[in-house]
């Protein structure tokens, strides 16, 4: 065999290796601006709003740079990329399944009853469907839900509008963007929701905050295809092994918050929610499996967490992340919001 | 054996040939590679790995009781996922002890020795000499993949016992035996190309020295130096390029559905690694001194 | 095995076959080193040639290039009619000991022989005839199940040695081959070698044993910190280094004077009165000393040996 053929060869495997470094390097999705038809941004919220949520599978990629403290068990929590898989068989019938690298958690609801399996401890808990007072845990991660709720909060006091059109898992979407009116004191700078062109389903959450270029918080779909579900997706049979828990604390009457007086100051981007924190003799579990359709920052011991601060309300310690404040007072209050610290103080005086 | 007919004389014959067939190299590589004590040494290892893990969690674990390493927790109780977890377990260090041994001795080894140069002056042809080399590793490679499996499989059925022949899976779900045994050996599989990717840069590493150690320091370094890099929240941009950052996708063939997106990933980073490594390899020996 | 062990190679050869290695302006640098400076040599087919050279004289270096297992800096180097990309055509062949025997410690003398057999393109089908013949021919049957990691040094070298003979051989070429050995090996090796000879295979061998080289030798290059200084037929070379006569004699300076007043210039030396060539012819020498009344107990020409020459080469260049 001549030199030359061979320095081909060596070129030829050269190039295979740049080409496969490359399609590992190379970011998913990025892709032009598909033209689609303009839409007003009422029509696009309202179309939401409405749009019947058809059968669908995908995965959800939660690229998290909050700051928040992590949480055992939920991986997704913690800054960094997670990927949760969702199925959804419409009416109300669902999977999600949250891996983590030597366990999952597996979030199924048939309609009549959720349950919710975990992998690390072997339990399923069972809970009535539709017996609720917040969205399940997992729908969290779910950008239909989030999306939707996003929206409708957030509405009267933002700028809305309708910034051009992106690709997303694949999907044509208009980028439906919230911006704070000037006169909001918030941490936020914008929230993008990223909509289904076709289906009008929000395919993906984008949060930006205050003076940071990368988004602090961006949830969406990298991969989803609409149709019918293998029904047995959504059927949940305890293990041979497992232990199962009917989950009566689970219900959002019976949570600890709920028992206790809430109030919020303000309104819109600069809402501050007072509350009274957990107390340590509640003998709650504070595993990270409650509380977590309040802000997740509820769920860990507080008292460790954070900065001391005073002032004329008080007392207490302050934890700050990229989007979000809040100050537990020594006296057992609480107070949050997406707000600088001021606006929690000037709320806890009042 | 049964040329023993006493007419015929014995059947060597002159040849013309100027390469000797590569069957015969690669079958007598092979022969060599199994007979080395070491291969046979590590090879015992490995079986001890299942082994050890059923038995103890056989003694001291049940359902829920287990925080240990990786899936070790999902065992208990649940024989089938033992290989799964044992693959995992073994992956992380004594696979890639037992295939960089392999590379190292392949290329560095007989340097020292000084049986490459036989090898050389045969002549072999050196890029023949590659893949002869190749498929022992190759071989080693597949075994002790195999040793674990096994193992693992009859532990886990014997030892640990489970729900009768049933796997279940981390989503909830029980598998039965046939879909179960297929599990494991899509694992056995996919690190059968994980550690091809590690024995293809051992080789290359081996075909520029003649100490056998430095290959072992170098796999086994850079490993190390992956997991550091891995942990570095500054350098995530690199996870892409790490071999080991698609290791966590073994536990994927634990989910049900199954999830094909880690698997695939993380094979196609090996097969880069291993097209990378064959090319290095081949272009050093084809100007080393002999 | 009855394939007649290579007769048909050199005698019959046609012309470039009359040279079985040729090299010109073999250059080889380490670095600043120079190990081989501008070497040109033949090895004459059928010959048994003799390289000598201090340790470090790159002996060495020169038989690695010549085998392809070091790429020369400069020089081409050929090889039973082959050369450069295609050197190694010619390795099936060229047997070699090169820079001792290399095995493995954990296998028997015999399963390291038929692990390098599996890698001889000229042998085919079962390997152990060849490999038990060769084992036979260096005396190590009795051992050859024992593993290698027992051998002494003289059975590491036997088996390598018998590595190298596993094929009827053009060429065969030994690096040092009696190194470690004792004086019974040392026997064996030369009986090997004029075995080889006498099929009419080349041997090239290097060693700085020249009493070694001298015995079997037909052929001698003298290397010296990587300079060829000479080389040739053995015999052409001790001849032309040799000269005049020695006269044995009990009265050295009565026989000085005689041969000064005959007119050739003598000087002592062992054993007597050494006269350079060129004065005088032996008789005329013999009749001055008896006419002298010199006692000679004898008068021979004087023979060079390889010790002599070597000496004087290397401290020439010195």
């Amino acid at each position: 065999m001549g030199r030359r053929s061979w320095v081909g060869a060596g070129l030829g495997a050269a190039l295979v290796g740049a080409v496969g470094v490359g399609l590992l390097v190379a970011p998913a999705g990025a892709s032009a601006a598909p033209p689609l038809p303009p839409v007003s941004p009422e029509d696009l919220v309202s179309s939401v709003m409405t749009a019947q949520r058809g059968p669908f599978a995908g995965e959800v990629e939660v690229d998290n740079a909050l700051g928040l403290p992590a949480v055992p068990g939920v991986p997704q929590l913690a800054d960094g990329t997670s990927t949760v898989r969702v199925w959804s068989g419409g009416e109300d019938r669902g999977r999600v399944a949250i891996p983590s690298p030597d366990g999952e958690r597996t979030l199924v609801s048939d309609g009549t009853t959720r349950w919710a399996y975990d992998s690390r401890d072997r339990t399923a808990t069972r809970a009535p469907a539709g017996d609720h007072g917040g969205p399940p845990e997992g729908q969290q991660q779910d950008p239909t839900a989030a999306a939707t709720q996003a929206i409708a909060t957030l509405r009267q006091t933002s700028t809305v509008a309708v910034d051009g059109t992106a690709e997303v898992a694949g999907r044509a979407v208009y980028q439906l963007v919230l911006t704070p009116q000037p006169t909001e004191r918030t941490l936020l700078r914008e929230v993008r929701v990223a909509v289904d062109a076709e289906t009008r389903q929000p395919l993906q959450l984008t949060v930006l905050a205050q003076g940071q270029g990368e988004p602090a918080l961006r949830v969406g779909f990298s991969e989803i295809t609409y149709g019918p579900q293998d029904p047995s997706l959504f059927t949940f049979t305890p293990p041979p092994g497992t232990t199962v828990r009917d989950a009566p604390a689970r219900d959002g009457e019976q949570r600890p918050e709920g028992d206790r007086p809430r109030s919020t100051v303000g309104d819109g981007w600069d809402t501050v929610v007072i509350g009274q924190a957990p107390q340590p003799g509640d003998g709650r579990p504070r595993d990270g499996q409650d509380g977590q359709d309040q802000r997740p920052e509820g769920a860990p011991d507080l008292s460790a967490l954070g900065q001391p601060v005073s002032g004329p309300w008080g007392s207490g310690r302050v934890i700050t992340t990229a989007v979000a404040t809040v100050i537990v007072t020594d006296d057992g209050r609480i107070a949050a919001g997406a707000v600088p610290q001021q606006v929690l103080t000037e709320a806890l005086a009042r | 054996m049964t040329t023993v007919s006493a007419s015929a004389p014995p059947a060597s014959r002159a040849s013309t040939r100027s390469v000797a067939p590569l069957g015969r190299l690669a079958a007598a590589e092979i022969r060599w590679v199994l007979r080395r004590p070491r291969t046979l040494v590590l090879l015992g290892l490995l079986a001890l790995v299942p082994i050890a893990l059923g038995v103890g969690i056989a003694l001291t674990g049940g359902p829920g009781d287990g925080d240990g390493p990786g899936l070790v927790a999902a065992v208990a109780g649940n024989g089938l996922v033992l290989p799964i977890a044992a693959l995992g377990l073994a992956l992380s260090l004594l696979l890639p002890l037992t295939v960089a041994t392999a590379a190292a001795d392949a290329l560095a080894g007989e340097a020292a020795h000084g049986t490459l140069r036989g090898l050389l002056l045969a002549p072999v042809g050196r890029v023949r000499l590659v893949v002869m080399k190749a498929a022992g590793v190759l071989t080693v490679a597949v075994l002790a993949v195999l040793v674990v499996a096994v193992v693992g499989v009859l532990t886990g059925l014997v030892v640990v016992g489970g729900p009768s022949g049933t796997m279940i899976t981390l989503s909830g779900t029980t598998l039965g035996l046939g879909e179960a045994l297929g599990r494991v050996a899509l694992v056995a599989g996919w690190t059968i190309v994980q550690l091809l990717a590690i024995a293809a840069v051992a080789l290359a590493v081996s075909a520029f020295t003649e100490h056998p150690l430095v290959v072992l320091a170098a796999v086994l370094g850079g490993l190390i130096v992956f997991g550091v890099l891995a942990a570095v929240p500054s350098l995530e941009w690199l996870q892409p390029l790490l071999l080991t950052s698609g290791w966590t996708a073994g536990a994927d063939a634990l989910r049900d559905p199954l999830p094909l997106d880690g698997l695939a990933s993380s094979t196609g980073r090996a097969l880069v690694y291993v097209v990378l490594g064959a090319a290095v390899t081949v272009w050093q020996m084809r100007r080393r001194d002999g | 095995m009855t394939a007649a062990p290579s007769v048909a190679a050199p005698a019959t050869a046609a012309a470039p076959d009359a040279v079985a290695a040729r090299v010109r302006g073999l250059r080889k640098t380490f670095g600043a080193t120079v190990a081989v400076d501008d070497v040109d040599l033949d090895v004459p087919a059928g010959a048994v040639l003799g390289m000598l050279g201090p340790n470090g004289s790159g002996k060495t270096t020169l038989i690695r290039m010549l085998l392809g297992l070091t790429r020369p800096t400069a020089g081409t180097v050929e090889l039973l009619g082959h050369a450069g990309d295609d050197l190694t055509a010619a390795l099936p062949d060229v047997g070699a000991l090169v820079e001792g025997p290399g095995f493995h410690p954990f296998l028997s003398g015999r399963d390291n022989l038929l692990r390098a057999a599996t890698a001889e393109p000229r042998l085919d089908g079962d390997l152990r005839g060849p490999v038990d013949a060769a084992l036979e021919r260096v005396g190590l049957a009795d051992a050859a199940r024992r593993r290698y990691r027992g051998y002494s040094l003289g059975m590491k070298q036997r088996l390598g040695l018998a590595a190298a003979l596993l094929v009827p051989r053009r060429l065969v070429v030994l690096d040092e081959p009696t190194n470690g050995l004792d004086p019974a090996g040392t026997r064996d090796v030369r009986r090997v070698v004029a075995e080889l000879r006498d099929a009419g295979a080349t041997v090239l061998l290097s060693s700085h044993l020249l009493a070694e080289v001298e015995a079997v030798c037909t052929h001698v290059a003298v290397l010296q910190t990587g300079t060829l200084l000479v080389s040739g037929e053995l015999r052409a070379l001790l001849e032309a280094d040799a000269g005049g006569l020695v006269v044995s004699t009990p009265d050295v300076d009565d026989a000085i004077l005689a041969l000064r007043e005959a007119g050739a210039p003598s000087y002592r030396a062992e054993g007597g009165v050494a006269v350079p060539p060129g004065a005088l012819e032996a008789p005329e020498i013999v009749a001055a000393l008896v006419g002298a009344g010199v006692a000679v107990w004898e008068v021979h020409r004087r023979r060079a040996h390889l010790e002599e020459l070597f000496a004087r080469l290397t401290e020439e260049d010195a």
